[in-house]
């Protein structure tokens, strides 16, 4: 099962502003390793065409690891707006 | 402005529990919960151990949603190729009081909220505390989209990640080695099915953690727990060596070492494979654990704050047994208690809430996390996840293999796998550290 | 201007799943709220009784979780609300929710406009306004998507009328209609406000009024699933064919998805 197809089986309610921005002039300039390509469990971080990090902030499983794994600072993360984001019907 | 005699950030099981005990003393306590129903943004493994906490909240576990009663526990070393189970079932878990059982989160809270709401807390889903009200350097109240709400003291039961407790200087900025990340799927079965896979009777549930080669080498494990309808499955991994491992891996091999790629991985091997075959995917959801122990404990006390459950970090990883669930109930519990004390003589300065330090160092939480506090150095200890599993499951194979030809003598086989995998400094120095656990 | 606004509480549709074998949507448990058409009604009447003076007074029929959603309308900016709790109003069908309202609006007496949904986010039959209308011989317009009161020469007195818009789809019809009314608003109407977390404090202070069915003279007779003639058959997903070809290259897949659009008619050539 591929990670789209997990992720639609969640209920997210997206909301129109991003709850996850990447400062790219300090990632770019700062980071080499980019963990958040590889430990976010939704794999919403991607390489854009110029190598600059992108990220989906709407599938967003709201865990917190890239905050914590970007030694960086280059995440400005914050929980979504109330009444937005995932909603665990099980968790 | 609007004021109230209590705020509890998070309507997780932590702030429920401190907001039912307020209420029932006849406190004013508001629940502010940023998901749209209690446990609407929670993940759990799977399991409460009631053991602990009947004494902390007797009389409510009667009518309260569990999914099934754990009677049988399993623990599974995984090599490459093959595994060892060993498999605990015992009367003394099926008989009452129930030690443990498995449960989901966003059935669970909802109905504690309602158990809390009954004994007269307000608990207000969809509404996030943005900021706290600071007053002469002290939490005087929350910030909800400007509104503000002014309280006597303010409980963070904001989970794992508690920006409460960061922006009143309880806790410096999150490091990775005290975290954990997990990814956790649901998958729907019919009751039956699961009865009859896990060789369980009517209510009975299974619980089975997983270590080895799993995590592919990354210091974690796996986990497995019958609910009801459904199975929880799931990986853990430890933040800061999934970064370090998935940083060393070449680039081709980075998909499979995401949480979630091990996660597909795993479902995959045949020890799990039959056991989810014909279910249906029904949630996929990730949280991160505090997994730190007792020297990651943030300061839990200033004046008109405390932090309780995930948010304090109360979770012990003890290789063989999970639990944060049993702590932060706990803790909600003794938290309440304290500012029902700290409300009689009218101070909620942190000197006025610190008896709830002191009901916390003469519980099972401090006590337990003490006692397991180096628990997080063994468990970071890779030969757990490689080397033990594969030589452990490789030794039985060799035993029990029959093929064509002759058998060795076991005490040549046994000899000579102690001679390759035990006979090393590192195994002698793990040895030596078990004392220690 | 006394306004009723009738309210809905409805499962969170969003949260709804299909159940893959039987395709039964999974219903029970489900979170409650108020639509965007209630909530859209309940605004409008906020807004008028800001200019005009008056009172907004919510009315509910529902589960006993209505206790906790009804604090919604109230923080928006209900004057007080009623809400209608009693197992005998289970199962009711457009008829008997529609007995339960209106015998609530005549108990309540005095009103001159009652705002409603034009139909529920949950059900969609839009038979409840021209049902209440009818029970208490009152004029009703639905599809309202702009209200304006029509302010009478003598500023003093009550204003006596309405000026609604219709939306037609493809024309607004503009109808003006004598007070008392019952107006069905759709959710173009307006943004409903969101209460702060202040206003949902305060909303435990308003008055709020729980009636059971013999409060408003209603019988097992007239409401509920023994007076419902219309029967349920089945609520299952449609089968869903899909086909499961995936594209991994953009242009290609493009020109493959239009092609077979073609094919299936839904686009022409």
């Amino acid at each position: 099962m591929n990670i789209e197809a997990k992720l639609g089986l969640d209920v997210f309610k997206i909301d129109t502003e991003p709850h996850i921005i990447i400062h790219h002039e300090i990632c770019q300039a700062k980071c080499q390793i980019r963990f958040c390509l590889n430990i976010c469990p939704a794999e919403l971080y991607t390489l854009g065409k110029q190598g600059e990090v992108q990220v989906n902030y709407e599938g967003c499983l709201e865990c917190g690891a890239c905050l914590i794994a970007c030694g960086h600072q280059a995440l400005a993360w914050h929980y979504p707006r109330a009444g937005h984001g995932v909603q665990y019907r099980f968790g | 402005m609007e004021k109230v005699e209590f705020v509890v950030v998070g309507a997780g099981l932590s702030g429920l529990a401190a907001a039912m005990v307020l209420a029932e003393a006849g406190a004013e306590v508001l629940v502010v919960e940023r998901g749209d129903y209690p446990g609407s943004k929670n993940v759990t493994g799977g399991r409460l151990y009631l053991g602990p906490i009947r004494a902390y909240l007797p009389d409510l576990w009667e009518d309260a949603p569990l999914e099934r009663r754990v009677v049988k526990e399993r623990l599974t070393m995984i090599a490459p190729k093959s595994s060892i189970t060993v498999e605990l079932s015992s009367e003394r878990f099926r008989q009452p009081p129930y030690p443990s059982y498995t449960l989901l989160h966003a059935t669970f809270d909802r109905w504690f909220a309602d158990q809390a709401m009954k004994r007269g807390a307000l608990v207000i889903p969809g509404y996030k505390v943005d900021d706290l009200i600071m007053k002469d350097g002290r939490v005087a109240g929350i910030v909800s989209s400007g509104d503000e709400i002014r309280a006597n003291a303010v409980v963070a039961a904001d989970g794992a990640l508690s920006f409460m407790a960061e922006k009143a200087g309880l806790r410096k900025p999150h490091v990775a080695k005290n975290y954990a990340v997990a990814a956790k799927e649901i998958i729907e079965l019919p009751p039956q099915v699961i009865e009859d896979r896990f060789g369980l009777e009517n209510d009975e549930g299974a619980a089975q953690l997983f270590f080895g080669s799993l995590t592919q080498g990354v210091h974690g494990g796996g986990f497995l727990y019958t609910n009801r309808e459904s199975l929880s499955i799931g990986l853990v991994f430890a933040l800061q060596d999934l970064m370090d491992k998935s940083n060393s891996k070449s680039s081709e091999e980075l998909p499979s070492l995401s949480p979630n790629g091990l996660l597909e991985t795993f479902k995959n091997r045949s020890e799990i494979r039959p056991l989810i075959a014909d279910g249906h995917s029904v949630e996929y959801s990730a949280h991160i654990i505090p997994e730190g122990g007792f020297r990651a404990i943030p300061r839990l006390v200033t004046d008109g704050m405390l932090v309780v459950g995930d948010a304090a970090g109360f979770t012990l990883n003890m290789g063989v047994t999970v639990r944060g669930m049993d702590f932060a109930l706990a803790s909600g519990v003794m938290a309440a208690r304290a500012l029902l004390r700290a409300r009689e003589q009218a101070d909620f300065s942190s000197s006025g809430l610190s008896y709830y330090e002191t009901l916390l160092k003469e519980s099972f939480i401090w006590e337990d996390l003490k006692t397991f506090q180096h628990m997080p150095d063994f468990l970071a200890n890779p030969r757990l996840y490689e080397r033990y599993p594969s030589m452990a499951c490789d030794l039985l194979e060799q035993l029990m293999w029959i093929g064509e030809g002759s058998k060795e003598k076991f005490s040549t086989t046994l000899v000579r796998t102690i001679r390759q995998s035990l006979l090393r400094v590192g195994v002698l120095k793990d040895l030596f550290m078990i004392r220690k656990i | 201007m006394n306004i009723i606004v009738c309210m809905k509480q409805v499962i969170d549709l969003e949260q709804i799943r299909i159940k893959p074998n039987t395709r039964e949507p999974v219903i029970e448990g489900l979170p409650l709220l108020f639509g965007d058409f209630e909530k859209c009604a309940l605004e409008e009447a906020i807004r008028i009784k800001e200019v005009h003076g008056g009172k907004v007074t919510a009315l509910a029929v529902g589960s006993p979780k209505l206790r906790d959603t009804i604090k919604e309308a109230l923080a928006m900016g209900a004057d007080e609300a009623i809400i209608l709790i009693d197992p005998i109003f289970q199962d009711s069908d457009a008829m008997g929710s529609a007995r339960v309202l209106a015998r609530t609006i005549e108990k309540v007496g005095e009103y001159d406009l009652i705002l409603l949904g034009d139909s529920s986010a949950d059900e969609y039959s839009g038979e409840i306004p021209p049902r209440i209308a009818e029970l208490l011989n009152l004029p009703q317009v639905g599809f309202v998507r702009e209200i304006e009161v029509v302010a009478d020469n003598d500023q003093m007195s009550e204003p006596k009328k309405i000026r609604v818009a219709r939306d037609m789809e493809d024309s607004l019809e503009v109808i003006e209609v004598d007070l008392p009314a019952v107006i069905g608003v759709t959710s173009e109407l307006n943004t409903p406000r969101l209460a702060p977390l202040s206003a949902i404090l305060k909303a435990s202070r308003k008055p709020m009024h729980e009636w059971r069915s013999d409060d408003i003279g209603v019988t097992a007779e007239e409401v509920g699933a023994r007076a419902s003639v219309v029967e349920m058959l089945s609520n299952l997903a449609p089968i869903q064919d899909r086909k499961g070809i995936i594209y991994q290259d953009v242009e290609e897949g493009v020109i493959e998805v239009i092609k077979a659009l073609q094919q299936e008619g839904v686009l022409t050539q």
